[in-house]
């Protein structure tokens, strides 16, 4: 009844004008919009967008450009190698390739791995009472360890990682290798450039960037490296040499066999998970 | 002397954002470097005094005349994205940069409410004290709140870049002490009143 009442009491001309003039607006905005976007129409490469769509497009920054759009910009520019994006799919950077027209030689999926073990074990210089910042503890005399090249288990990298895939464990970062994705994040905010990629293949990892002395090492360090060669010795098959007093593993030669792993006095050799 | 008043009125006394507190959107979005904050408030400027034109004359020849007041809001909102589309593809063609810059803000004039304020504001014929007599102080007044609007962003992005690099505790740091910032210069704008 209230439905009939309300319909007989609209007035239906002025309902019919209001009609007639959003109509007439809309046509002609619709007009000037559509000889606008003609009369200014840019031209834009299709591949942008083609490889944007390829990209993960999780934004997180780790290749230094704005955005995975960004990215995308940058490679169809010839700014930014085809493989910029460390956490790509391989299938994926392939299709990159063939849109860009250039041929592509592999490059391995890889993950970040943090070059110290130390943490709690390593002695620590002087008591640190500053900004809680990896950056403004290393400016005082190289950070509060008495290692130079060891983790200060501030987090500057936890709070950098957009996955939460890097957390402080006794005093020393360690990156989960299940959430880890190589976007390059942890390795820029890193002061002491600890955090390198190393293939997802690999079994083990060298868990120490000290290049002293095998007595200065023991003084600083419980769980340091401390340069005796053992493991260089052990290996059959040519994969871990000692450079600088840190053994450096050939991921193309090693097999995963551990033999190295079990033998080293200091356990600083450490079995990826 | 009115358009004197209309002058200083749209940009100090009743600026729209520090002391009408409109299009607060952009103004603590686009105001982190100098460049996009001018690049955002002479987009505001081209599309404000636009939109008071031609939604003055709408109201006038249209909407008014024909006692069809209640039709405002939505025909203004209409003109005014419709503007912000247009002037969205004219700066993509003559200024990749600025449109870089700009972002998702410039799609974002389309809902700031500054510009459908003044658009409302204008056509009751008075606007906040200031008479609004015929099409030109309408202009008038929406080309200088404008003015006031980017002149309040210009301000800001000058003070947050200050702000910004001091050693401030973990709480304030970012977002905070910009609206504390924000705040202190709408109380020194108060004093305009």
């Amino acid at each position: 009844m209230n439905c009939f009442l309300l319909a007989s009491s609209v007035n239906w001309t002025t309902v019919w004008i209001a009609l007639a003039i959003m109509f007439g607006v809309s046509i002609v905005f619709a007009l000037l919009i559509t000889v606008i976007s003609k009369v200014f129409a840019v031209k834009t490469d299709t591949r942008v967008e083609e490889i944007t769509s390829l990209l993960p497009n999780a934004n997180c920054g780790g290749c230094g450009y704005p955005g995975c759009a960004g990215l995308a910009q940058a490679i169809v520019d010839g700014k930014a190698p085809i493989d910029a994006c460390a956490q790509c799919v391989k299938a994926n950077r392939i299709k990159i390739a063939n849109i860009m027209g250039v041929s592509f030689e592999g490059g391995e999926e890889t993950i970040a791995v943090v070059h110290c073990t130390g943490g709690i074990k390593c002695e620590d210089k002087y008591e640190y009472n500053g900004y809680g910042d990896c950056k403004s503890q290393s400016i005082m005399s190289g950070g509060r360890k008495m290692c130079e090249v060891g983790c200060m288990g501030v987090g500057s990298c936890v709070d950098a990682c957009p996955y939460y895939a890097v957390e402080v464990k006794e005093g020393v970062a360690v990156v989960d290798q299940s959430l880890c994705v190589s976007c390059g994040n942890c390795i820029l905010a890193c002061p002491k450039k600890i955090i390198e990629r190393i293939p997802k293949s690999a079994k083990i990892y060298i868990g120490c960037s000290s290049r002293c002395k095998g007595k200065d090492v023991t003084l600083m360090c419980k769980s340091g490296c401390i340069g005796c060669g053992i493991c260089q010795r052990t290996c059959k098959h040519d994969a871990i040499h000692l450079q600088n007093n840190v053994p450096v593993i050939d991921y193309s030669k090693c097999i995963g066999c551990k033999e190295c792993m079990a033998k080293c006095p200091r356990h600083v050799i450490r079995e990826l998970k | 002397m009115n358009i004197f008043t209309i002058i200083i009125g749209a940009v100090f006394v009743n600026n729209f954002i520090l002391v009408k507190f409109l299009g607060i959107c952009p103004f603590l979005g686009v105001s982190k470097k100098t460049d996009s904050a001018l690049g955002m408030g002479v987009a505001v400027i081209f599309v404000m005094t636009l939109a008071s034109l031609i939604t003055y004359v709408l109201d006038k020849w249209l909407l008014s005349a024909y006692g069809l007041e209640f039709l405002q809001t939505i025909v203004f909102i209409f003109v005014i994205a419709a503007l912000v589309q247009i002037v969205e593809m004219i700066i993509k063609k003559i200024s990749p940069t600025l449109y870089n810059a700009l972002g998702v803000y410039l799609p974002l004039i389309t809902t700031n409410c500054a510009i459908l304020g003044v658009a409302l504001l204008l056509v009751t014929g008075e606007v906040y004290g200031v008479m609004i007599n015929n099409l030109f102080e309408a202009v008038l007044y929406g080309l200088f709140a404008g003015v006031g609007f980017t002149l309040a962003l210009f301000l800001m992005s000058g003070l947050r870049q200050k702000v910004d690099s001091l050693p401030l505790p973990k709480v304030l740091k970012g977002f905070p002490i910009t609206l504390i910032t924000a705040s202190l210069m709408a109380m020194a704008f108060a004093v305009f009143a």
